[in-house]
């Protein structure tokens, strides 16, 4: 039975949810407005002034430390611009660019052709790269010391195809002699989720064995591994490695520095044995003087400080901008994220800064975009 | 529904006339709103099956029944096969239930019937709802940082010292794996399968128990030949249920199985279950053949699903229907 009190008890909770989205409404407002009424904020020399707009992005998950470090102090330079950024992964960032969801996708590895003919064409769409970063194998042996344990490219292929099984196997013990290395079991670990790191990665062991790209088809974000576990992100595997006596796995510089793991020197392509650095990816960058979004892969680079596994990763956008005002903000953030102003928030990070030939790339991609014909980046 | 509508002829006498015009406008407002609802959830659950078919429909005519039989998962050259991880998925579920079973009936016979050290009953029903209270990613993170290390360097080699010489638990243990997984689902579906047969048991009929006590059977003999047959159907119930939950269970499977999609006999290699594919490759999942796989996985995962409670159906008809004819 409704008796009449109970009944008023629940029109007062009708109105509950009410007033609560009211206040949500006006909480929106109030994070939400970006035009904050105050003087629009003007750059500094030679950084254009962007129009208020507030631009979306998504994708890998990679960059997105840096993403998320640049785009705040964007915000802070030019209040009028809010750039949001969810990093839901590559895959997710083309697919809402392709279904225009977002103003900007992020992706470790350039788009496929397919890809690109989805969101109308390569010729419709443009690629700048952004950042720069370089992957360490991580190992965990009692006995060796951080940095002690050599690897050239024939062992890392050898014991990611499952060929060298134990650390005291011969191939191992010829680059590493005074070392006293343990005949204990090789655990083998890799990345379980799609990863523009593992891309990296096997880009890296499909061009130095053969063996490997007959055996795994060549370079991917997920593949068949011949051997090993699977653990989530580059801190899953920072930790299984950490945890695992007797592991290895691949990890991102940065993970590595952070969590104070012990690194192999890798034997790179001249011959030296490095230690994966952000000054490493550079020098490999920076072999690669050509470097465009179709001719991508900088691994095994040439020159004797460069870091073997590294890898650009890359932001996509669409060449005709329908919002010539967000197009012209969202060309202005991307200018300037790839000026030294916006790469030391980068390197803070451990990521390598641009070569100074790959910003100047995308400086000229960038300006080739337009809307309604007009060309939106103005700078000298 | 009958007895709906006999209510409304024959109301209460002691309801004034105009209340009852109301009560019954009520009751209409209220058939329409259930009958809404029910018409929601099957609109709810058809759009679902709908939506799961047809991001799968690429992999589905690529593949065709050949998925359920393929081992391989090669993204690069975008050939996928579900045994691996279909494999993964039943094994550690059997292994969750063999655990959990005697465990979980042991429990539920300690809390429904009369013992000695009754005083414990409060504090374990507690822990039970403690344990059934924490979030799967909790237990997740305390697999991968400490049963792990402890299967590895204690539960494994016990096993494989005294068990050794069965395949099962052979091959060198990581303390990720099949067993490791099976362990965590096994603590996962613990709460449910206590309190579920918890309360089947403390539904027996007092008359029956006292019966049995009656014509001289000790505890022991009535729990064993009064109230376990008594109780079976609502136990393989309570089985059951649990066995639903484990195959679903994702994120703290994903942490501790090792994600090699592969199918050995040993428990202590690493293995893939069907919802960890799916939670571990959805992000970077690029073209319609490698994202139709994945939801192709998310189709046999339901009709895995699916077959469980048709034969959790099944098993409670026969049961009853055998009872009522015995």
């Amino acid at each position: 039975m409704v008796t009449g009190s109970s009944r008023r008890k629940r029109t007062k909770m009708r109105r509950a949810p009410l007033g609560a989205a009211a206040g949500a409404v006006l909480l929106l407002a109030a994070c939400g407005g970006t035009p904050t009424g105050t003087n629009p904020s003007t750059g500094g020399a030679g950084m254009p002034t962007p129009p208020a707009a507030q631009l979306t992005g998504a994708g890998a998950t990679f960059p997105q430390p840096f993403y998320d470090a640049a785009r705040f102090a964007y915000n802070k330079k030019f209040s009028q611009v809010t750039v949001n950024y969810q990093g839901v992964g590559s895959g997710g960032g083309i697919n809402q660019l392709t279904k225009k969801i977002v103003d900007f996708g992020a992706s470790d590895v350039p788009l496929k052709a397919s890809e690109a003919a989805a969101m109308g064409g390569s010729d419709k769409v443009v690629q700048i790269a952004s950042t720069l970063g370089t992957v360490s194998m991580a190992y965990n042996l009692d006995g060796v010391a951080d940095g002690q344990l050599k690897l050239t490219p024939a062992t890392i292929a050898g014991i990611f195809l499952g060929k060298i099984t134990k650390w005291n196997d011969a191939a191992l013990a010829a680059d590493n002699s005074g070392v006293s290395l343990p005949n204990q079991d090789i655990r083998v670990v890799h990345r379980s989720d799609g990863s523009g790191t593992t891309y990296i990665f096997t880009d890296y062991l499909s061009n130095v064995s053969a063996d490997w790209k007959a055996k795994t088809g060549g370079p991917g974000k997920s593949i068949s591994w011949p051997v090993g576990d699977g653990a989530q992100g580059n801190a899953g595997v920072a930790t299984r490695v950490t945890q695992t006596p007797g592991a290895i796995g691949y990890v991102e510089l940065a993970y590595v520095l952070q969590t104070k793991m012990k690194q192999a020197a890798l034997k790179n392509h001249d011959g030296t044995f490095v230690i994966p650095s952000a000054a490493g990816a550079t020098a490999a960058a920076n072999a690669f003087a050509g470097t465009t979004p179709s001719n991508f892969s900088i691994v095994n680079a040439p020159g004797k400080n460069s870091a073997p596994i590294s890898g650009y990763s890359w932001i996509i956008l669409y060449k005709d901008q329908g919002d010539k005002t967000k197009g012209t903000a969202l060309v202005d953030f991307l200018y300037w994220l790839t000026t030294a102003e916006g790469q030391q928030y980068a390197v803070n990070l451990h990521y390598a800064a641009l070569p100074t030939t790959m910003a100047s790339y995308d400086l000229t991609t960038l300006k080739t975009v337009t809307s309604g014909g007009s060309a939106l980046l103005s700078v000298s | 529904m009958n007895k709906g509508t006999a209510e409304r002829v024959a109301p209460p006498p002691l309801v004034a006339a105009g209340r009852q015009r109301r009560l019954i406008a009520g009751d209409r407002v209220f058939e329409v709103i259930a009958y809404g609802a029910a018409a929601l959830i099957l609109l709810i659950a058809i759009v679902f099956v709908i939506a799961l078919f047809i991001p799968a429909l690429p992999a589905i005519t690529t593949f065709g029944l050949g998925f359920f039989i393929s081992r391989t998962w090669d993204p690069v050259r975008t050939q996928f096969g579900a045994l691996p991880a279909i494999y993964g998925t039943l094994v550690t579920s059997a292994i969750a239930l063999v655990i959990a079973f005697p465990i979980g009936l042991g429990a539920a016979l300690f809390l429904a019937e009369d013992s000695r050290l009754r005083f414990l009953r409060g504090p374990l029903s507690f822990a039970i709802e403690l344990l059934a209270g924490i979030p799967s990613v909790v237990v997740g993170l305390w697999a991968f940082y400490i049963l792990t290390p402890l299967m590895r360097d204690s539960v494994d080699p016990f096993l494989s010292h005294t068990l050794g010489f069965l395949p099962l638990f052979q091959g060198s243990a990581s303390g990720y794996g099949f067993l490791t997984a099976g362990v965590v689902l096994a603590i996962m579906v613990l709460p449910i399968m206590i309190a579920l047969s918890r309360d089947v048991i403390r539904a027996v009929p007092r008359a029956l128990r006292e019966a049995s006590l009656a014509l001289g059977a000790t505890n022991a003999e009535t729990i064993w030949s009064v109230i376990l047959p008594y109780a079976r159907v609502g136990i393989t119930g309570a089985v059951l249920l649990s066995l639903g939950r484990a195959l679903g269970e994702t994120i703290a499977v994903t942490m501790v199985i090792g994600n090699r999609p592969q199918i050995t006999g040993s428990l202590f290699a690493s293995g893939y279950t069907l919802p960890s594919v799916i939670a571990n490759e959805f992000t970077e999942a690029v073209g319609n053949v490698y994202l139709g796989a994945l939801f192709y996985l998310g189709v046999v995962l339901v009709l895995i699903t699916i077959a469980v409670n048709v034969m959790a159906r099944l098993l409670v008809w026969r049961f009853t229907s055998e009872a009522t004819a015995g």
